[in-house]
């Protein structure tokens, strides 16, 4: 937007650049700024358009929630939440039957708190309606689970060698989620 | 009609509007108000979240133009979207055509065929 334009157009977009991301906010610019050269066409002084664009558009909170409701990354993190309880269930048979814990004590707490924070991120990014909270807290819990899946995955190789068939299940499993995780950020990244 | 209204129907009605050839998001706006007689009165910015979301169920598609040193997002159908646009249309007329029924002739019926008189 140039500097010519009215400060509550600049004001307003200034509110949505900071909650979106640049591609978002480079639309709604162009979308207002039209609404906006229509309101002068029709002879209303740069101020009037401005606050006639401004109430058109609606309000900035109102914009927000729709993104929000949109974002690639909450419905993503969403998916995985529900995915999840599967992949635990499945690798907890696996564990308790094999009886190959992958690695000494710390590791499994290691391992725990890995979890614990994978659950965390993308719970941010299913609740949060902020559109950048959710977005990188979504893709950082995508990138940990898939880090996750892949050291079990390999861990349990290496320690069990020979695998049963509920640890070939658990494996399968976690490779589908490091694939729904591989998915969910290249399209969070396609939709900003 | 206010948005709330519209509810539901809204994909529909950004997919029709995107019929004619590909339209930027004001565009899409201008065209929904030409099309109803300017009786659609939808939150303008509401319309772009929706925009995105079709998009990313693959019904539109998304491209970038420079326009007055602005950057633009145009969208068009594709041929998902032309599908889902002719199947809303006639789920539309289906539903309408029910609704027109149950509205406009029950009463009718009800004159037709009068309660049972107890006495």
């Amino acid at each position: 937007m140039p500097e010519s334009e009215p400060r509550l157009i600049r004001g307003y977009l200034e509110v949505l650049a900071a909650q979106l991301p640049g591609p978002i906010a480079e639309e709604l610019a162009d979308g207002l700024t039209e609404t906006h050269r229509s309101y002068l066409t029709r002879g209303l002084s740069a101020d009037a358009a401005a606050e006639a664009a401004a109430e058109e558009f609606g309000s900035a909170e109102e914009i927000l929630a729709g993104f929000a409701r949109v974002n690639p990354a909450r419905r993503a993190a969403r998916r995985l939440l529900g995915f999840g309880p599967v992949v635990g269930g499945c690798w907890a048979a696996a564990l308790a039957t094999s009886r190959a814990w992958p690695g000494p004590l710390p590791t499994r707490v290691a391992l725990g708190l890995a979890l614990v924070s994978c659950i965390g991120l993308l719970a941010v990014a299913a609740l949060d309606r902020r559109y950048r909270v959710a977005f990188y807290s979504g893709v950082a819990g995508c990138v940990g689970f898939a880090a996750l899946d892949a050291s079990l995955i390999v861990g349990t190789l290496l320690v069990a060698g020979r695998t049963s068939w509920v640890t070939a299940l658990a494996i399968a499993v976690s490779s589908g989620r490091i694939a729904l995780c591989a998915r969910a950020a290249v399209a969070s990244q396609q939709n900003t | 009609m206010r948005a709330e209204e519209l509810k539901g129907h809204l994909d529909a009605v950004l997919l029709a509007a995107l019929e004619g050839g590909p339209r930027h998001g004001y565009a899409v706006i201008e065209a929904l108000r030409q099309s109803t007689g300017g009786r659609l009165d939808l939150p303008t910015g509401t319309i772009y979240p929706a925009l995105r979301r079709l998009e990313q169920a693959g019904l539109i598609a998304g491209t970038w133009s420079v326009v007055g040193g602005r950057r633009r997002r145009e969208y068009q159908l594709t041929p998902a979207g032309v599908r889902a646009l002719s199947g809303r249309r006639a789920a539309w007329r289906d539903f309408s055509a029910i609704v027109t029924a149950a509205l406009e002739n029950a009463g009718l019926e009800n004159t037709a065929c009068p309660s049972p008189n107890p006495a």
